[in-house]
């Protein structure tokens, strides 16, 4: 996923809705995939996933990894 | 008191002369010593033995100068402190009262910071340009800083609360004292010998600026200046400073504010979606909205009304159509009323019956044929004579 491209999405999709020649149908379809987007994007962003590591042992060429505490 | 081997004196004028003597001759002065016997008083003011190998001399420092010396003196510390000698006549001793003091060695070490400062920035190690974008979105930051510091706690809090989704690995190092700078800047090599992170916090909390020292160490110096991974510098407190601050991608004035800093991207990205969330929201409104208004010119009762109207418009003209042609028809049949007369006077003036009025008679004969010559009338055959009043039949003699 990349959030780049996920927000210039809906910012499109925003721009189709706010436009007049846009079809209800296409505008509804529209508004669903825009939300779609943005709640998993918030998801994204907002939910505690993150991995705490440390690294072991001295040595710069190689790097003994494990979860803090 | 001209000739002091004449003169008996007390011993408070003894000590008033001595006091005299000392005080007078004995100000301004900057001595180095190392502190020994130190004894804070619960009223704010230091009593201590200021020493060097082989003497030793009592020293105080008053409440009203002790608060402007940014550290707490340690056993053995060695200190410059500036102040004039002070006699204390109740118990005949005298002592060193301090103005100021300030950790020995500090104005060397400044001076030291200073040159090496210029030398890296001759050398262009300092230089904007050289300067790599920290990341808007890291995946993984990088640490390096003591594993039991509060610096670390409060950059992992900081993370956690901005960027709950951001990776972070810590490489712990020695960040004061012996063998520090070469543990940090073996931390920032390994980093990016393995690429373990794509942006990398660099620092500690505050101390003294001998314990800031390892930042500003060659050693680390140069494996900023070599890394590929952006590295934010972030040591001590706002006012404290080392030279990895310089050459640092990025200057952060606390552990703290360097996790706000690489997290900043997340928060923005974080707001953006917020806002769009809530544009989507308004923009499917006003789709909506504009949708019913439309629909809401075609429900029955506007309908009923529109259609009414039409109607009326209609049946009005309608009417009025109708009494016009009322109105036409009249006139159409006058007209013809007229022409009917007309006619009938001049049909009635070329009528036979006017002339057979006159003593004339229509001949016919017995097929019913006009008779208009003599020729037509052969003796012994029957006409029809019609007068104006009727007819007779007759029988032709000769």
């Amino acid at each position: 996923m990349s959030f780049e491209t996920d927000i210039s999405r809906i910012e499109e999709i925003t721009q189709k809705l706010n436009a007049s020649d846009t079809s209800l149908e296409e505008s509804i379809a529209l508004f669903e995939e825009g939300m779609r987007l943005a709640k998993a994007l918030e998801k994204a962003l907002a939910e505690a996933k993150r991995s705490v590591e440390i690294v072991l042992g001295e040595d710069p060429r190689e790097a003994e990894i494990t979860p803090l505490q | 008191m001209d000739n002091l081997f004449m003169t008996e004196l007390s011993v408070s004028e003894l000590t008033s002369l001595i006091k005299q003597t000392l005080e007078q001759g004995f100000y301004g002065l900057k001595v180095t010593g190392e502190i020994s016997n130190f004894r804070p008083s619960s009223t704010g003011h230091w009593f201590f033995t200021l020493k060097d190998a082989s003497c030793s001399i009592s020293a105080v420092m008053f409440k009203g100068s002790t608060w402007k010396v940014d550290f707490t003196p340690q056993e053995g510390d060695k200190v410059t402190v500036t102040g004039g000698l002070d006699v204390y006549g109740a118990r005949g001793t005298y002592q060193l009262k301090c103005d100021t003091m300030e950790k020995s060695g500090f104005g060397q070490i400044l001076a030291m910071l200073e040159m090496r400062k210029r030398h890296y920035a001759s050398l262009g190690y300092f230089d904007e340009k050289t300067k790599k974008a920290i990341p808007k979105l890291p995946l993984r930051v990088g640490v390096v800083t003591s594993p039991t510091g509060a610096a670390l706690q409060d950059i992992l809090n900081i993370l956690e609360r901005r960027a709950p989704s951001l990776d972070v690995l810590v490489l712990p190092a020695t960040v004061q004292g012996e063998g520090a700078a070469s543990s940090i800047a073996n931390r920032i090599q390994q980093a990016n010998n393995l690429l373990l992170c794509d942006v990398l916090i660099v620092g500690r909390g505050g101390g003294s600026i001998e314990d800031l020292l390892p930042f500003s160490e060659e050693s680390v110096i140069e494996a900023i200046h070599a890394s590929e991974i952006p590295v934010v510098s972030a040591v001590g407190h706002e006012i404290d400073w080392a030279l990895s601050d310089f050459v640092a991608d990025l200057r952060a004035p606390t552990p703290s504010a360097a996790a706000e800093l690489v997290s900043q991207g997340y928060l923005d990205y974080q707001n953006q979606v917020a806002n769009l969330h809530v544009q989507l929201q308004r923009s499917i409104e006003n789709r909506l909205l504009l949708a019913e208004s439309k629909v809401r010119r075609f429900d029955t009762k506007a309908m009923g009304m529109r259609i009414n109207s039409i109607i009326s418009a209609k049946e009005y003209l309608l009417a009025n159509a109708g009494n016009s042609l009322v109105i036409a028809q009249k006139q159409l049949l006058k007209s013809y009323a007229g022409r009917l007369e007309l006619a009938i006077r001049e049909l009635q003036a070329l009528s036979p019956l006017a002339i057979l009025a006159r003593g004339y008679a229509v001949v016919h004969n017995q097929e019913g044929k006009l008779v208009a010559s003599r020729m037509q009338a052969e003796p012994g055959s029957l006409l029809t004579l019609t007068f104006t009043d009727g007819s007779r039949k007759a029988l032709v003699k000769e």
